[in-house]
């Protein structure tokens, strides 16, 4: 393709630094299909434990009832819908330039994820002190995986966050930086909807 | 995809945020789970109605969280998030369904479980 001509709307995606390119809609919409494709990994990790939620795929460990507990699971879901929400209020002080604003959403976001971490740090530690590990069963597989992978995602959640601490002060709200918080809102919130699934099959249904 | 913006503080991404819906969204999602919570505690339902009310619970906070959380709607701003969330659910759907499927099929043929360790999952 030509770089002389000038970009018409059919072709403005091809010249990125066109400066009536839309850059922060372009950022956020193949964020939101990375995100897609992320959910593909939990679909994956959700089929996988409901085949290996099983008496047979036990071997002779424990499953879900014997597990999880679905009441210590409300205050993880407290935590993380509650992470979720500050962070998005957060966002809500975006639209005025409040830069504190933004950045208390993002601190109390960081505390209340850590909150969440702690409770499923301890009840997978828990689980390894027993000897019950991922190693145990086809079924303790299964489920650490698909915790651990939520729990990654939080933490890498929390890196980006203490990026954006950085970059706020600093940077201001550039269009770079902007971009960054509506796609780390995007991932956060995204937390939220995985943990829905992962309290109501893993913690409920399991537990039945 | 919209319009590009002269700053990005007025850009449609920035200006969707809105307080009422985000804790809106938080206090529906924490009720829905809190009724979902009550009805496994309780167990009065057999297996299959309590997968499907609990499920049922479940979906509706994910639209809750759709609409609330992420802003999805048919908007110029959203469209594209939406139509590709959309063509993305039969994906998630046979997914999971088809692998329980399968291994429902094999374990009804091939895995022949003592009474003392059935309980009821998915793959019955």
């Amino acid at each position: 393709m030509s770089t002389d001509a000038p970009p018409t709307d059919a072709t403005k995606l091809f010249h990125p630094h066109f400066a009536g390119h839309d850059q922060i809609s372009a950022r956020t919409l193949g964020f939101w299909l990375y995100m897609l494709s992320d959910a593909l990994i939990f679909t994956a990790l959700f089929a996988a434990y409901a085949v290996l939620n099983n008496p047979m795929s036990a071997a002779g460990g424990p499953i879900a009832p014997q597990v999880v507990n679905p009441v210590e699971g409300l205050w993880q879901t407290y935590a993380v819908l509650g992470s979720v929400a500050t962070y998005s209020l957060g966002t809500v002080a975006l639209k005025s330039g409040n830069k504190a604003g933004v950045m208390l959403g993002i601190i109390l976001s960081i505390v209340l994820a850590l909150v969440f971490l702690g409770f499923e740090t301890h009840d997978l530690l828990g689980l390894l002190a027993k000897g019950d590990g991922p190693a145990r069963s086809g079924y303790l597989s299964a489920f650490f995986i698909l915790i651990a992978t939520h729990g990654l995602h939080m933490v890498f959640g929390i890196i980006w966050m203490l990026v954006m601490l950085v970059q706020i002060p600093t940077m201001g709200f550039t269009a770079n930086v902007v971009a960054r918080l509506i796609n780390l809102r995007m991932f956060w919130q995204f937390q939220a909807t995985i943990w829905v699934l992962v309290y109501i099959y893993v913690y409920m249904i399991g537990a039945y | 995809m919209s319009a590009p913006a002269t700053s990005p503080l007025d850009h449609p991404e920035v200006r969707q945020a809105s307080a009422w819906r985000y804790i809106a969204g938080f206090i529906t999602s924490m009720v829905l789970m809190q009724a979902a919570l009550m009805v496994t505690l309780h167990q009065h339902l057999p297996y299959q109605e309590y997968v499907f009310t609990t499920g049922g619970l479940a979906l509706v906070a994910l639209l809750c969280q759709a609409a609330l959380f992420f802003g999805l709607d048919i908007s110029r701003a959203q469209i594209w998030k939406s139509v590709s969330l959309v063509l993305t659910i039969p994906l998630f759907i046979l997914s999971v369904g088809l692998t329980v499927w399968m291994f429902q099929s094999l374990a009804q043929r091939t895995m022949i479980m003592p009474v003392t360790t059935v309980q009821p999952t998915l793959l019955e």
